[in-house]
């Protein structure tokens, strides 16, 4: 009996104190948040349009929910999103699940941020079906909505206010037109009895993001190569983007896979079969794709001759690129990204009127990857 | 510390009935000062809108955890309960969306797919004798594999409440909004009908009579004439069975299925069962233990974040109260 005492209350303590002591760190913004209530009763004399409010700065506080924190892309966005607090003097938490494919935890984060009543809420929905009920939630309580990265497409009309984003199939299109002059001798030389493959590798077919910068690709590069007058292009692999000219009639192939999972080592499998059947050119439409590239080519010391594009930064494909074994990446404006999302949502706050914003792309090479207006883009 | 003492005289009156009620009983008090720490804690925490949310984060875990609670009892374990589950769904939507059947009839596929998934793991382990954890483990990766092919590796969506057909399904598995405003927990109603039902099947009718037999010692099980490969079977089969109700939940809840999902839903469910008291030899558990052990769990994901909390820290949190929890346990069996 004693033994069982002494570790009911044992097991009692653990937890609380575990969670105390990791409370400590945030009672600050526990308490401006009952102050925010009682400020608010007395400031609201009248209806407020949705959204517009007069409150002190420092009593906003703003959730900003990302599709994840694995990658160094989103600790940049992490790190727009605070400036722009800082800026702005009003408090965010940056919370994201621990993987892109965790929509559950997503969906219970963004319901637990809504519970909070907050003033706004910064969104990169992994999936907005599964986020329709919560979105119409934040209409009828007037909590502004602002989507960054992928943004959340489909959101129900009026819910989302603004978005501070990346034109994925523009920067699909630019990874195309940035690749094409290195393969075009080649794309021209190609026939039916010796054809060229370019060989796409994208993380998963369920993203927004991903699924854009995958078609914006593709459409482009299709463009590119009927333009030079090679009629026979075929599109192989996956069902979503391939079209109907057969392989075996083709003189330009385009190969796209898409990872059996979003882990490592099933984008590194992909990149290995992709490259194993000898390409002319390889993209990778994110930063686990290009990854994946490195996986399967030693870093990317086997690509040999293969024209290799990617996606976004991190140290690995940086030092693919200034090593020449990537010809280029490109890349997001991740820290715009996070600063817009928080200052569109502040705006929104405060009643004025809210656009989208193309957060921008740029192509970065061996040749530019130190230039000022690309240094600050390519994070490690 | 004053909680704790209260607990422990609470127990003694109980103890006669039996043990396992202060296990179960330790495990709602602990939930209860969860509960309330995270309402003194949370920021705007208290209130109806965080108790929907966090029936909402135990639906789907609920009822893959009454299930598994039936295969631990038995001394087997099933690894294969989330990724089952999330092919099933998958297996629904597809059905749904790919081969245009009516929903109702995707759903009852969602159930007869994870109630296959069950048989086909119960045959492995009682029939064939293979390790419960090596044939589940196996399971899990056919059903990771399987989703991904049915689903040519896309994402299925279920229907949101404005669409023509299957509108209802949120209505019906998820919550129900009354125009006046009032939101009725239907997700959470029907885990506790289900609940309700898997206490009679484990305690008053023969499968859970030889549920219990063959975890507590399946050689005098076959001795006393009980034919072990059947009522081994069953465990799996009824695990599976709920499975795909998860799948349903989920789908219900959570609309997008993804490709090869659900790894980690077993770990959740499984915890959730040796939390609420289940035996890891086998021979003892129940489903009302079971469902505590999972709303402790949700209780720490909805109410960490409402401290300005990473979800992570649930994840450290519940290792120590699995922990804690089975150390509790054993310290009780040591003593009989």
């Amino acid at each position: 009996m004693k033994m069982k005492k002494i570790l009911s209350t044992l097991a009692l303590t653990v937890v609380l104190s575990v969670a105390l002591t990791s409370c400590a760190t945030s009672t600050t913004p526990t308490t401006a948040g009952t102050t925010k209530v009682a400020g608010d009763a007395t400031t609201v004399a009248t209806t407020k349009a949705a959204g517009e409010s007069t409150k002190a700065a420092k009593d906003i506080y703003i959730p900003v929910i990302s599709k994840g924190l694995q990658h160094q892309f989103w600790q940049v966005v992490k790190k727009g999103a605070e400036d722009a607090a800082a800026k702005y003097g009003v408090k965010i938490t940056f919370e994201g699940p621990s993987s892109e494919s965790e929509i559950a935890a997503q969906v219970t984060m963004l319901d637990s941020a809504i519970a909070k009543k907050p003033d706004a809420i910064c969104l990169a929905a992994l999936s907005t079906d599964s986020v329709m009920d919560q979105l119409n939630k934040c209409l009828a309580s007037k909590i502004p909505v602002i989507g960054f990265d992928s943004g959340v497409p489909g959101a129900p009309a009026g819910s989302i206010y603004a978005n501070a984003s990346t034109d994925n199939n523009a920067a699909g299109a630019l990874a195309a037109t940035s690749m094409y002059p290195a393969i075009q001798s080649m794309v021209k030389a190609a026939t039916v009895a010796a054809p060229v493959r370019i060989a796409v590798l994208s993380q998963d077919a369920t993203s927004e993001s991903v699924k854009g910068r995958t078609k914006g690709f593709i459409d482009k590069m299709l463009e590119l190569v009927k333009a030079d007058g090679i009629a026979s292009v075929a599109v192989i692999g996956h069902d979503m983007y391939k079209n109907d000219v057969a392989e075996k009639s083709a003189a330009v192939v385009i190969d796209v896979s898409v990872s059996a999972t979003t882990a490592a080592a099933d984008l590194a499998t992909s990149a290995s079969a992709l490259l194993n059947k000898n390409p002319i050119a390889i993209y990778g439409s994110n930063e686990s794709a290009a990854n994946g590239i490195l996986d399967g080519s030693n870093e990317g010391a086997n690509l040999g001759k293969i024209v290799a594009v990617g996606f976004d930064a991190g140290i690995r494909q940086k030092t693919a690129v200034r090593a020449g074994y990537f010809l280029g990446s490109i890349t997001q404006d991740p820290y715009n990204i996070g600063y817009k999302a928080v200052e569109l949502a502040y705006q929104a706050i405060r009643g004025q009127k809210v656009a989208n914003v193309d957060t921008g792309a740029k192509f970065y090479t061996k040749a530019n990857i130190d230039d000022p207006s690309i240094k600050d883009l390519v994070y490690d | 510390m004053n909680l704790g003492s209260k607990n422990g005289t609470g127990a003694v009156t109980i103890k006669r009935s039996n043990k396992k009620v202060n296990q179960r009983l330790y495990a709602f008090l602990a939930l209860v000062v969860i509960y309330i720490f995270f309402c003194f804690l949370g920021r705007n925490f208290f209130g109806i809108e965080t108790a929907l949310n966090i029936l909402d984060a135990s639906n789907y875990i609920g009822f893959m955890a009454i299930g598994v609670t039936f295969v631990i009892i038995s001394g087997g374990i099933d690894l294969s309960l989330g990724t089952v589950a999330m092919c099933a769904a998958m297996v629904g939507g597809v059905a749904f969306r790919k081969w245009g059947l009516p929903f109702w009839v995707a759903l009852i596929l969602v159930l007869i797919t994870g109630a296959l998934f069950g048989l086909f793991n119960g045959i492995l382990v009682a029939k064939l004798k293979l390790p419960a954890f090596i044939a589940t483990l196996g399971t899990m990766m056919i059903s990771i594999g399987a989703s991904s092919i049915i689903s040519n590796v896309q994402t299925m969506n279920f229907p949101a409440r404005t669409e023509a057909s299957g509108g209802w399904f949120k209505d019906v598995f998820s919550k129900l909004q009354l125009s006046n405003g009032m939101i009725i927990p239907t997700g959470a109603i029907l885990l506790l009908v289900v609940l309700l039902v898997a206490n009679v099947i484990l305690t008053k009718t023969k499968i859970g009579r030889y549920t219990f037999a063959i975890g507590s010692n399946e050689e005098a099980a076959r001795l006393s004439g009980v034919d072990v490969v059947f009522w081994k079977t069953i465990p799996y089969v009824i695990s599976g069975f709920c499975a795909g109700l998860a799948g349903i939940s989920f789908a219900s809840t959570y609309t997008t299925i993804l490709p090869g999902a659900g790894q980690g839903f077993e770990l959740d469910a499984i915890a959730a069962c040796f939390i609420g008291g289940a035996s890891t030899t086998g021979g003892s558990g129940s489903v009302y233990g079971t469902i505590i052990g999972v709303f402790i769990m949700s209780c720490l994901r909805v109410g960490l974040p409402s401290m300005d909390l990473q979800p992570h820290y649930q994840k450290l949190l519940t290792g120590i109260v699995v922990i804690v929890a089975v150390l509790i346990d054993m310290s009780q069996q040591k003593k009989r």
